[in-house]
This record gives structure tokens, sequence and C-alpha cells, in this order.
């Protein structure tokens, strides 16, 4: 175990991955405890709120008293030219810290109704703007966080497994498997992936419901992402099988699948293990792409992708920007997992810190 | 030395072309034949044969290209000759005779003979092999009209009984029988002029031809060089040269399109207002509005008992079909669609809340005064407890009497980004009363599939266009209609308000008192009110933004901004 010491003391001495390994944390704890954090559920909606601006925190009256966090209320008005504008008008509502709100099974399991932050109805909190029919997008992005973060550690999973798998037989055996398994491959690599993807969609009957829907798209995702791996485990795997301990499990009579399992595929885990990380950004990319599209999650569900395909329009950024958030935490995950994935690497293998072209 | 050489011949090349122009039009008119128009679709055409067209992305090229015996003033809706030049009818209404225009020459420059209107009716619209919507319009009492040849340039009409809109319908459009004939004989006119077809095989009377179609991009459309329309000065029409239709994916890529400039005209969305008129001066265009949408916007449920011939499934659930043709559900529905939201929330307020089938927009035929829903969660929630549903498990999600969720797939197409919001407010409305609805996005011609040939559909959330003559929406209204979009082409009416509406059609086509006619269709959008085979929502403003450069153009609440296409030039 020694070798996973030595890594993880280099891999720590890695400011910058630190820093996007505490981000990730932070954000998949937010997604684990979404329900306790959000100030509203995934389906409330105040249809009055439409494209409200983010919610001004105040902490003085407005004679200049102390009077604690609170917001004020907001009434809507339309200009000459339809524009929306929202003025604050003086009712005050007290921000409350672990208030009562809408219940709630905490993580799935106990019925709760306490909320980190929350304001008496009829005031809202928009920490970060409102979408057209009123929603917190604040909200919105914790709760969808828990399809968008775990669509991708799904995905990657399968696509692992498979692709160490497929690729550890046929790097070990050679041969007539090897040229089947890798042709195979190249077949699924030979089609560009966002078709791929859309096409894969397609073949997907249009009946199901929403978790269906997340599962086919895990499936599909890592139905695109195995064969890559594939095809760099059976490289390894062709120089590893030639190494000495290998012939000395063989000469001691273990089954060639032992070999596999035992001796050969944990010996690729310094690749595979940067290669996961690497490659989780492209699964997050790929289900925001084809929500984005409306083919992915489907409303009230959210999903950072299908939040916005809101913002696909100019009219709604020119006037509410704020709806482009969900893509500063898709850019903010998939940096992380790319800071990481790279720091990973150079730590298992400091041979190769500083060139990037390696695998 | 060589710079003025070249220069010199590029000139005399240039005279020349003018002169050649300049031949047999007025002076001012030389500088109107040139440009092109561009504008946007968000759909490809599924077909070039307008006896076969069931969408709007045909019927928008097939209009440019196909013209009928009349037409309608865009301002006044009164019918005026087009092909034919004048007509006359039968004391009893029965026969009517038109005469058509002289010299008439098709795209190909054959001559146009009241043969090819015999052949159009006769052969086309009345082949069982060919599905047409122009069928139900033309069948009167279960008989067809007969057309006759009197000679080259007179046609005969005679109708079973009377046909007050026969007029307004003669806009039909005709269809060369030298070209077809054969396609017809061997059966392939179903397959005729389809997406693959060359562009020069297709020969119309229309100002304009289809010049170049290519997929997903563009299609190019080219003057007409026979075409009958002269100007007022006796002037060669059109002037524009080239109509370029840019297929887009989104409404949104045409407005980025129309702000760069590379758009002629924009038809905006309520939301695009408050982008669009501030610039209106600095961009130079202008923003027409033609007041409400003669169309409508709406969710139907799908009430088909029919069976898959293929799987031998039903089309839709038994247990589901029982619900939606449940009178209580759909009202249930229709008192949970929150109108106001919609119209304030995805037109940006600039819309007006429909109940009627009609719309405000079509003009007399309207009728304000039919069974409204008021947006009422407590009077839906009762109906539904009505029915026998009652939340048994308590997850918010009501169940029938036999434990079955109330859950069901509502579907639209994914390109109309405004369809969509409305289609997730209503499902979030719809979920507040404890349905469980799974809004799935399809393609526009998958959802059109859906609803005329595969009938695998719970609920869709859709528009149809609408014209000023409600007889037209016959294809919709009459049970055997191929539009019947709950339960198309039954046999025979299968509940008893489908059969009175069925009445009501047969009937006021007959009558030719305009008043009585208004009485016949005010009581069908009644009965459509209280039966609700189809639960409207909101109809848009119909805003146009239009480039500052054109001449002639005379925007009409009924015919839109470029109805007269034909004389319109560029600046």
């Amino acid at each position: 175990m020694s070798e996973f010491k030595l890594a993880w003391q280099r891999f720590v001495k890695d400011r910058v991955a630190l820093i996007a390994l505490w981000v990730l944390g932070i954000l998949y704890a937010a997604a684990l405890f979404a329900d306790v954090i959000t100030p509203y559920s995934l389906r409330d909606e105040s249809r009055l709120h439409t494209y409200c601006p983010p919610t001004a925190i105040h902490f003085l009256t407005s004679d200049g008293h102390w009077a604690g966090p609170y917001v004020r209320g907001v009434a809507m008005s339309y200009d000459e030219y339809r524009r929306r504008i929202y003025r604050e008008t003086d009712e005050a509502y007290p921000l409350k810290f672990f208030g009562k709100g809408e219940s709630y099974k905490f993580l799935g399991v106990v019925t709760w109704d306490r909320h980190l932050l929350s304001v008496d109805a009829p005031g809202r909190v928009y920490l970060l703007g409102a979408d057209s029919r009123g929603r917190d997008i604040f909200s919105r992005i914790i709760h969808g966080a828990r399809v968008s973060l775990t669509i991708g550690l799904f995905g990657v999973l399968i696509s692992f497994v498979l692709g160490l798998l497929v690729g550890g037989i046929a790097g070990y055996f050679g041969g007539r498997i090897d040229n089947i398994l890798m042709r195979m491959c190249e077949m699924v690599m030979m089609v560009p992936g966002f078709y791929l993807l859309l096409a894969l969609r397609a073949a997907v009957p249009d009946t199901l419901n929403s978790l269906q829907v997340y599962a086919a798209i895990v499936i599909i995702l890592a139905f695109i992402g195995w064969a890559g791996l594939a095809r760099v485990i059976r490289g390894m795997c062709l120089s590893l099988k030639e190494r000495d301990y290998v012939l000395a499990a063989r000469t001691m009579g273990l089954t060639d699948m032992e070999i596999v399992m035992r001796h050969i595929l944990p010996h690729t885990i310094s690749y595979s293990l940067a290669a996961v990380a690497l490659a989780v950004p492209g699964y997050i990319l790929g289900e925001s792409a084809l929500s984005l599209i409306g083919l992915g999650i489907q409303d009230p569900y959210a999903s950072w992708g299908n939040m916005l395909s809101e913002a696909m329009n100019i009219v709604r950024i020119q006037f509410a920007p704020w709806i482009l958030w969900p893509a500063f935490f898709i850019a903010l995950t998939v940096m992380c997992f790319n800071l990481i994935g790279d720091a990973l690497r150079d730590a298992w293998d400091p041979m190769l810190k500083g060139r990037g072209d390696q695998p | 030395m060589r710079i003025p050489f070249k220069t010199l011949k590029s000139t005399v090349g240039f005279f020349l072309l003018c002169s050649f122009v300049l031949w047999g039009s007025p002076a001012w008119a030389q500088s109107r034949y040139n440009g092109r128009l561009v504008l946007a679709v968000t759909s490809d055409p599924k077909s070039f044969n307008p006896i076969l067209a069931k969408e709007t992305s045909t019927t928008t090229i097939t209009a440019h290209i196909f013209e009928g015996l009349t037409t309608v003033d865009p301002f006044t809706l009164k019918v005026i000759p087009n092909l034919a030049e004048s007509w006359d009818s039968s004391r009893d209404g029965l026969t009517w005779t038109f005469v058509l225009r002289e010299g008439l020459l098709w795209s190909d420059g054959k001559p146009f003979t009241s043969e090819d209107v015999v052949f159009t009716f006769e052969d086309l619209i009345f082949n069982d092999d060919i599905p047409n919507s122009s069928r139900d319009i033309f069948t009167l009492a279960g008989k067809q009209i007969r057309v006759e040849a009197v000679d080259k340039r007179t046609v005969q009409f005679v109708l079973p009984v009377k046909f007050a809109p026969f007029l307004r319908s003669l806009g039909q459009e005709l269809l060369p029988k030298h070209v077809l004939a054969d396609a017809v004989r061997n059966r392939k006119f179903s397959f005729t002029w389809g997406i693959d077809a060359k562009s020069a095989d297709i020969v119309g009377m229309g100002a304009y031809l289809l010049a170049d179609y290519q997929p997903g991009r563009r299609i190019v459309l080219r003057p007409n060089p026979y075409y009958w329309k002269k100007g007022a000065q006796g002037e060669k029409l059109p002037y524009i040269q080239k109509i370029e239709y840019v297929i887009v994916p989104s409404m949104d890529v045409g407005l980025l399109k129309f702000l760069e400039g590379s758009l002629d005209a924009y038809t905006m969305r309520g939301m695009d207002y408050p982008l669009l008129k501030p610039n209106e001066k600095a961009k130079d265009f202008t923003v027409y509005d033609l007041g409400p949408d003669m169309g409508s916007s709406f969710i139907t449920f799908n009430q088909n008992m029919g069976v898959n011939s293929k799987t031998n499934k039903p089309f839709v659930a038994a247990h589901k079909q029982g619900w939606f043709a449940d009178i209580r559900f759909r009202r249930s529905v229709a008192h949970a669609v929150d109108k106001k939201r919609i119209i304030e929330i995805v037109k940006n307020g600039l819309g007006y809340p429909q109940d009627s089938a009609e719309s405000p927009g079509v003009g007399q035929f309207y009728c304000a005064d039919v069974m409204k829903y008021a947006f009422d969660l407590d009077a839906s929630r009762a109906l539904l407890k009505d029915m026998g549903f009652t939340d048994k498990d308590g997850d918010g999600v009501l169940e029938d009497a036999e434990g079955r969720k109330l859950e069901f797939n509502l579907y639209t197409n994914a390109d109309n980004g405004e369809r969509v919001d409305v289609a997730s407010i209503i499902r979030s409305d719809l979920e507040r009363v404890g349905m469980k609805v799974n809004l799935q996005l399809v393609e526009f011609n998958t959802l059109v599939a859906k609803l005329t040939s595969t009938y695998d559909w719970d609920a869709i959330v859709l528009g149809l266009t609408g014209s000023t003559d409600p007889h037209f929406g016959q294809n919709v209204w009459r049970s055997s209609g191929q539009l019947h979009l709950w339960n198309p082409q039954q046999k025979t009416p299968a509940t008893d308000w489908e059969k009175r509406v069925d009445a009501i059609f047969e009937a006021a086509g007959q009558e030719f008192d305009e008043g009585k006619r208004k009485a016949y269709y005010d009581q069908y959008q009644k009965i459509v009110a209280e039966e609700l085979p189809v639960i409207y929502t909101a109809l848009s403003a119909r805003l146009t933004a239009v480039k500052n450069k054109f001449g002639n153009l005379k925007p009409a609440p009924f015919g839109g901004v470029f109805h007269n296409l034909e004389e319109i030039y560029i600046k």
C-alpha cells in the first residue's frame, strides 16, 4: 500500500488540485444535502416572480439601524417596451436560519421541514435570481447537481468496468480475440460522439418516466465512453503480460482470468484513476448537451443542462443574465475534475510530470 | 492603361443588360427587378405537393408555387377573381360557370386550360388513392362536386347541394394535368413532388418556382417567367428575383440572424418585443402588430379507440382512453390551465386567452359567448374526485378506482421554445391537481406522424392554423376528418355531439345568408367549448419585424405582411 501513500503525498503537494478536490467535495455534499441547503423545493414556483433578479439582502433599516439580515418584497411592472421592472417594496421579511419550510424526506429517510435559509411567504429569497416561472435558480442548481454530478460518476463506473474487462482480455489473450474486440471498439469510436449520443437517444422509446430517462442517459453515455479506455488498457496489458511476475504467476498454475484480474489490471490502476477523473467531465457535458436540446432530463426535474436550455435565447440572456448560472457550475465542475485528473496522473508517475501529451 | 479598359468593358455589359430588361417595362420599374427576400422557417417541408400537404412547413412554400381560381381580399375578406376572370351561378346556386383568364400559361410555358381544373378535382382530390384534406371540403352531403370543362376557357361546377363558401374554397391550388396525369395513372401521385423532387419538374401557376432545396439548409425560389399577373402599368411581376427561406434550428437562431441583418423579416414572439422594439430606429426596421393570431393553440387528449393493425395493440391504453373520453376529465384540465400566466410568462403579456374554437382574429365568425373555464384548481379537483380519482397512497398523484395512477405522457415539439414553455406550465398546472404528467419533447414531424398515422400518444400541446371561414376547419371538426385530432377518420360519429357538429357543418355549408351561417358556427363553437375535445390555451399577438426596405408593403390583418409578395419590391 505504500505506493498509494507515496502517490497521495505527492498529490497533496499540488495546491490547485487540493482546492479542486475541496470544491468538488462541497458540491457533492451540497447535492447530498440539497433538501436542507436549498430554500425551496424542486417543484416550488411563484409565477408572479418571472425573471426576478437576485434578491438583495439588507442589514440596516431605511433609517440606518441594525435590523439583522432581511429581504424586501418586490413589485413588478412593465415599462414602455414591455420589459419587466422589479422594485423593492417596504415590506421586510427577516432571513431565517434553519427555519420551518416545506417538508421533505431528509436523505430519503427522515421527514424534516427545516431549511438552512428561508423567509416567510409571501416574501421570496432568490440568491441567484429566478427563472421564467419564478423558481429559485439557486435551489434548482443544487437539486440539479444530484443529476448532473451523479450521471457522470455512474456513467464512468459502467464504462470503466466494461473498458477494463474488454481491454484486459484483449491485451492478455491477443490474437483473434484481440482482433475481434478491438474492431468492436473501433466501430463505436468511428461514429462522432455527439451523433452517436443522439442516435442512441432516438432509439430509446419516448414513453419513459424521468427515472428511466436518467438510467437511459447513463447507459448511453457509458456505451459511448468504454471503447477509448479499452484500447489503452489493452496496450498496457500487452506490455504487462511480458513481465516476469506474470510468468511467475503462470508457472504457479493460476488461471488466465486470475492473472488478468489479480496481476495485470491492478497495474493499470495508476492510469485508470487519472483517466476516470479526466473522463467524468465528458459525461457531465454529454448529459448537459442532451438536456440542453430537450432530449435529456425533463422539466420539472432539474439538471444543469436543462436549466441552461432556458438560456438558449438572447432575449432572456439580455434581460435575465442570471439564468446562465448553471453554465458557471458546469464549467467549475469540469475544471475541477480536469485539475484532479492531471494531479493524479502526476502523482502516480512523477516521471511524466509536465508532459501533458501522455495519456 | 489597363484599368480604364476593364471598367469600360464592364460598363458596356451593364448597359446591354439594362436595355434588355427595359424592353416592355416602364422606366421606373427597371430598378425594381432585383434583390432577394430572405426569410426563415424552423422546419423542413415534408413535400412540395399541395394536395398532400398537412403542415405549415409545406404550405408556406407551396403557397408561392400554386394558385387557385379565386382568392380572398386580405383587407375586406371578399372573394376576388384570380385565375378565373369572372363567374356566374344558376338561380338555384348549384351550377357555377367560371371563365378563365385569357392566355394563362403554366410555369413550363404550356397553356393552362379548363382541363387542368377538371384534373385537379376529378383525378386528384376525389381520387380514393390519394389521401388529402381537400376532399373533406368538396364532399357535400356525402356527394362529390362534378366538374366539367365546357370549352378551353370555361369550366362548370355542379354542386349536389348548396355550398355557401364555394367561391372561397376555390382558392384550392390547381395542378397541371400534362405533368401529373401519368403519375396518377400509375398510382404514383402520392410519391410525386416529394422533397426529393427535381425542382424543374414542379410546375405551378404561382409567382415563384422552386429553384433549389437543400434539406436542413435552405429553400430557394425563383420568379415564374410566365406569371400571369401584371403590375399597374402592365409590367412583368414579380419584382423580387429570389426568395430564400433559410431553415433555422429554432426561432432564436432566426432572431439572431434578423438582428445581424441576414434576414429581411422575423415573425416575433411576445418575449422578443423588449429586445426588438427599442431597436426599431437604430436597426432600420418596423414592428407590425396585426392583432390576435388566426390559428389556435391547445392541449388535446387521444380518444382514439382504434387498434394498431400491425401490433394488435390499442393506440392508447384502454383505461387512459376511458379517462380522456370522460368530459369531466377534460373539464378538469380546462379549469387547471392558467391561461393568464401563460400569456404573462411565455408571451410577455402580448397575447389573448382563447376559449372558442375560432380565434377573435378571424373576424365575423368568431363567437365570444361560449362556455369559459375559469382558472379554478378546486373546481378541477372536484371534477376528478367525482370521476373516482383519489390519492390512496398519499404521494400526491391520484389513482382511479382500480388503483391505476393518473399518469400520462404529454408531447410537444422540442424546436418550438414557446410551445415547450406552455407545455411545462400546463404540466405543472396539472401536477397541482394530482396528475403525473411526463413531458416528452420530440421533433415536429414526429408529432405530425403521431397525429396522422401512428396515433400512439396520450396528450399533445399543439397549434393549428386558422381560416377566415370556419367551413375550412372541416378536416378538423367533422368526425370523418383527417385532422379530427382526438379520434380521426371515424366511419360514424362516435359521440352525439360529434354528430351534431357534423350536422352543423353540413347545414352551414349550404346556407347563403351570412347571418344564419354565423348562427350555425356560433353553435358549433358553443358545443366545442362545452365538450372540450381540445382545450384552448392562449393566442399570440401577430407581431412581425420587417426591414424598412420594401416598396408596396401593405400589411393586412387577414393576409399578413407579405400577402402581395409579387408586387413588393426593394427600394
